[in-house]
Formats: C-alpha cells, structure tokens, sequence
C-alpha cells in the first residue's frame, strides 16, 4: 500500500451530538493517526469511540469540525461518501448487527458490489478472502449456525473483501472465548502486514500495551491523552479519569524494579518476556 | 420450520441447480393438483420420497413426520365427504340409527382417496423444494425469475432475522423464567406481554445499527449481493422434462 506524506487521518474539533440528548457524544475532537498504525482507543463506555468511528466512513456527520482521511477531507456528497467508504472500513462489535444474508458468501460479495466491481472480480475477490481469512471450513453454513467467533470471521471479511486503507475493529474481542480471540488477534496482525492502518477499541489494556503502537484514551468525547502505549499507561492520572489501571507487565516491571530485582536503566517491558529478560539480565 | 431449515442444509441436493429444483417442485405440483389422477398422485408422491430420502438423505422418520402434519388436515377434511347422513342408504357402507342411516357412497370413497392422495402428493413437491434447497437459494431462483426485488429484499432480510428473533426471545423467556416469571397464568401472560414490547424496542434498536452497518458497505437503497453459481445440468434438465411429459401422458 503506497505511504503518501501526511496523516491517514485528522480530525479536527470534532463534535457531535445525538438528537434529543443534551450531552455531547463528541466535544470538541482533535487527533492524528499516521499510515500503517496500529492504535488502540481505550475508553470507559459513551466515552464517545464508537461515535468517532462512526463519523470516520460519514456514517454520522460531525456537527462541528472536519475529518480527514489521507489528506482529503470527507465530503458528504454520495460520491464522496461512497469513496471515504471503500477507503474506511468499520467492523462492528455484534456481528448480528452487521451480517445482514443467512449466506456467508453473499455476505462478504455485499461490499465490493457496492463499489461497483463487476461480478467476475467479486468472485474472485470473495473466494480469496474466504481462503485467506480461513473461513473455508463453515462458508456453506447459514449465518445463524455459525459461532461468535465464525460470525466475527465473516464480519472482518466482509470489509477486508473491499481492501479498505483504514481498518476499524470495535471491540474485536467482546463475548469471545480466548481461542477465538486469539484467532481475531493473529487476524488484525495480518491486516497491519498488509499494510493497513487498523484501529481497534478494546478494554484489555494489557492487549492495547502489546499490540498498539499508539494508544489514544478517550473521555467524555474527548481525547484526554494520546501517545505510544509507555507513556499512556504510565500516567497514572490519566489511566484514573479513564477508570483503567496501568498494564500486569508494566506493574511488575515498576515493583521488581522498586525491590531492586532489575536495574534502574531496564528499559520497560512489552511483555512478559522482555520483563523475564531484564529480570535475569540476560536472554532467555 | 426450524427443522426443515436444518435439514434442508444437509440434504445431498443441496448444490443442485436451485431454478432446476423450483421449476420441478412448482410444475409437478400444478400437474398434480390439475389432473386429479389417483395414479400421477402416486407416482409423484413415490418419486419426490425417493428423490427426497434416497437421493436428498433426509431421514425417512423425520420425513414421515413431517408428511403426518398434512395428513392430520386430510383425514379430517375427507371425512366429511366419505361419510354422510341421510334417510337412505348408499351403495358403500350404512350404519342404522332410528329412521336415519350414516352412510357412504362408493363414488364418494373413490373421491377422497383421490382427494387424498392428491393433496398428499402436492405437499411432498413442496417438502421436496423446502428439504432439499436451502432459502438464500430459493431466493436466488425467485431473482432469476424477475419477482420484484423489494419481495426477495424483504425475503432475505427477514430470513436472516427470524433466527436473531428467536434467539432473542428465547433469551428474554429464559431469564423471566429464571425470575418466577411463568409462574401461574397471571404471571404469564404478563412475561409474554413484556417480552414482546421489550422485542419490539430492541428489533427497531436492531434494525438502526444494521442499516448504519450497512451503510457503512456503500448501501444505497439496493441490496447487491451474489451466491456462489451452480450450474444446472443438461441431464437433470432432460430428466425433469421426462418426467413431466410422463405425468401428462398418464394423467
């Protein structure tokens, strides 16, 4: 995927609010996401990320502000709309939600069709993601047969199948067994090889500190506080307003190093290996 | 329903071409109901079992089952003709009761065995489409047969759907029952009500965020979508139109 200058994405003053509530969902908005990023969004619920993503494919249209996807504001025409939605893809948290065909194939050719790819493509296009997302094993079943974590599978593909340059994941990992959630993980991994820019909300804030390279926490419609998973976890007072609590491998590095257990100097660990290594000084 | 959803997604005619299998179900049905003939009835209802059972592999005692649901209608909708009362007997059978007889008419017999067998026969082209093609197919062939498109739209969402009702309002149930809530009739009736406002309220909340998940794939008011083709067969064809011939001749 080309790397262009600049940011994926923009946002600027941001705000938007519901009709009929006196809150705002977003107050007042201001971010920057680089190509290729990995980003998580922590945030307590109605801290406003599912609205923000919302309003990166024009699905709702910010009240105040501007959005801009890889340099280009969003322009909410249907040709506009319908060109910030092949580059934006968001896969929802209740695959119910979004998985509209009892027909797994069906489902994931609704996309590309709509991008107006003629049929010999979308064939193409549907049997290649299916392979590649390995959903091979349950493509014949209904959707209303498949598990939750079959159903997330279908979900993503629907929007890989569109080759979207930012990839939105909304709480991948809700109401999935850790196996699955595995199978989500090794998943988004693939998307940051292809090159897309992938952001994810997630509450598991020791995932967040691993996967991300950058960590933007949201409050009240706000970001409070952006910056690569080290310096977000470590600010204690950030974490409290957003009722998170610093990473496991991170507290443990900060004890061990209190008790004098690794030296002053370690630098701070990505996960439990790299604390092991300082741990003992030496690799393992 | 359920059941026939579930069979019809393991059914060995599963992948047959699905305007094949629409075209033979609905033509068979017509030619049967048309000619009112005891033997095309019997030869329709033996070949559909052997294509259904033999070929299809649905169980035959799910397959008798679900023929026994029509034959419950049957038998009690031709009673009435096979069995009379009047002031004479007629040629069959009479009972005597005081100066009235309960009577029977071996015409009358003759009609409702036809009758009988005809609507038995009908139902099984109908089983036959239903057991061996799954709905996204059927769905698939109506398209192809030019059915308005807000029909087949309305088709495939609500087949999507009825699976995340019924999930949904078995969940609601478990968790009233889970409260004492069927506890006697009162309290029933009053779970069931509540159930349905609480379904009504989350299907509309349902419906807003499958449209913005929608829209979010480029929906713009036509639902494009394409199935996987399968192709029908020159054999099959020439068959079914045999077959049809056959029942026209005999009929």
């Amino acid at each position: 995927m080309k790397r262009e200058k600049g940011w994926m994405i923009e946002a600027q003053n941001v705000s938007y609010t519901y009709e009929g509530n006196n809150e705002k969902a977003l107050d007042g908005l201001d971010l920057k996401i680089r190509h290729g990023a990995k980003v998580a969004f922590m945030g307590g619920n109605g801290s406003g990320k599912s609205t923000f993503f919302l309003c990166l494919n024009g699905i709702r249209k910010p009240d105040t502000g501007r959005i801009c996807i890889n340099g280009k504001a969003i322009e909410y025409t249907r040709r506009g709309l319908l060109d910030v939605r092949g580059r934006v893809g968001i896969v929802f948290q209740e695959p119910d939600d979004q998985l509209f065909s009892a027909s797994v194939y069906e489902e994931i050719s609704f996309g590309i069709l709509n991008l107006g790819a003629d049929e010999e493509t979308v064939r193409r296009e549907v049997e290649s993601v299916i392979e590649e997302l390995e959903i091979t094993p349950f493509q014949d079943r209904p959707a209303h047969a498949l598990s939750g974590g079959q159903k997330k599978q279908v979900a993503i593909a629907d929007i890989l199948v569109m080759h979207p340059e930012v990839m939105i994941l909304d709480e991948p990992a809700a109401a999935l067994d850790p196996k699955h959630t595995r199978k989500v993980q090794e998943i988004v991994d693939h998307l940051t090889e292809k090159g897309i820019t992938v952001l994810m909300s997630t509450h598991d804030i020791d995932y967040a500190y691993s996967w991300a390279d950058e960590i933007v926490l949201m409050h009240r419609g706000k970001v409070l506080l952006q910056g690569t998973p080290f310096e977000v976890c470590s600010n204690r007072s950030a974490l409290e307003t957003a009722s998170l609590e610093a990473p496991a491998v991170l507290k443990m590095h900060e004890r061990l190093k209190e008790k004098g257990l690794i030296p002053e100097e370690a630098a701070p660990p990505k996960n439990v290996d790299e604390l092991l290594q300082s741990v003992s000084g030496e690799n393992i | 329903m359920l059941l026939i959803d579930k069979l019809s997604y393991q059914s060995k005619l599963r992948y047959v071409n699905a305007s094949e299998k629409l075209v033979y179900a609905v033509l068979t049905l017509v030619l049967c109901v048309l000619s009112r003939s005891l033997r095309v009835a019997v030869l329709v209802f033996a070949v559909n079992g052997i294509l259904t059972v033999g070929k299809g592999g649905i169980p035959l005692s799910r397959y008798i089952k679900l023929l026994m649901i029509p034959l419950a209608f049957l038998a009690a909708g031709t009673a009435a003709i096979v069995v009379n009362v009047s002031k004479d007997p007629l040629d069959a059978f009479a009972f005597r009761i005081g100066n009235w007889y309960v009577t029977g008419s071996t015409a009358g017999i003759h009609q409702a065995v036809t009758l009988c067998a005809t609507a038995l026969s009908a139902v099984t082209c109908l089983y036959f489409l239903s057991l061996n093609t799954v709905m996204t197919d059927i769905l698939g062939a109506l398209k192809k047969l030019r059915l308005p498109y807000l029909l087949i739209e309305l088709m495939l969402l609500i087949y999507r759907f009825i699976f995340v009702l019924f999930k949904t309002a078995s969940a609601i149930t478990m968790s009233q029952q889970a409260r004492l809530g069927n506890r006697d009739f009162r309290t029933r009736v009053r779970s069931f009500g509540a159930m349905g406002t609480a379904l009504f309220i989350l299907a509309l909340k349902r419906s807003n965020a499958l449209y913005d998940a929608m829209e979010s794939r480029c929906y713009d008011g036509k639902i494009r979508v394409l199935s996987r083709a399968h192709p029908a067969k020159a054999g099959e064809i020439a068959a079914i139109v045999l077959f049809e011939l056959i029942l026209f001749w005999i009929s």
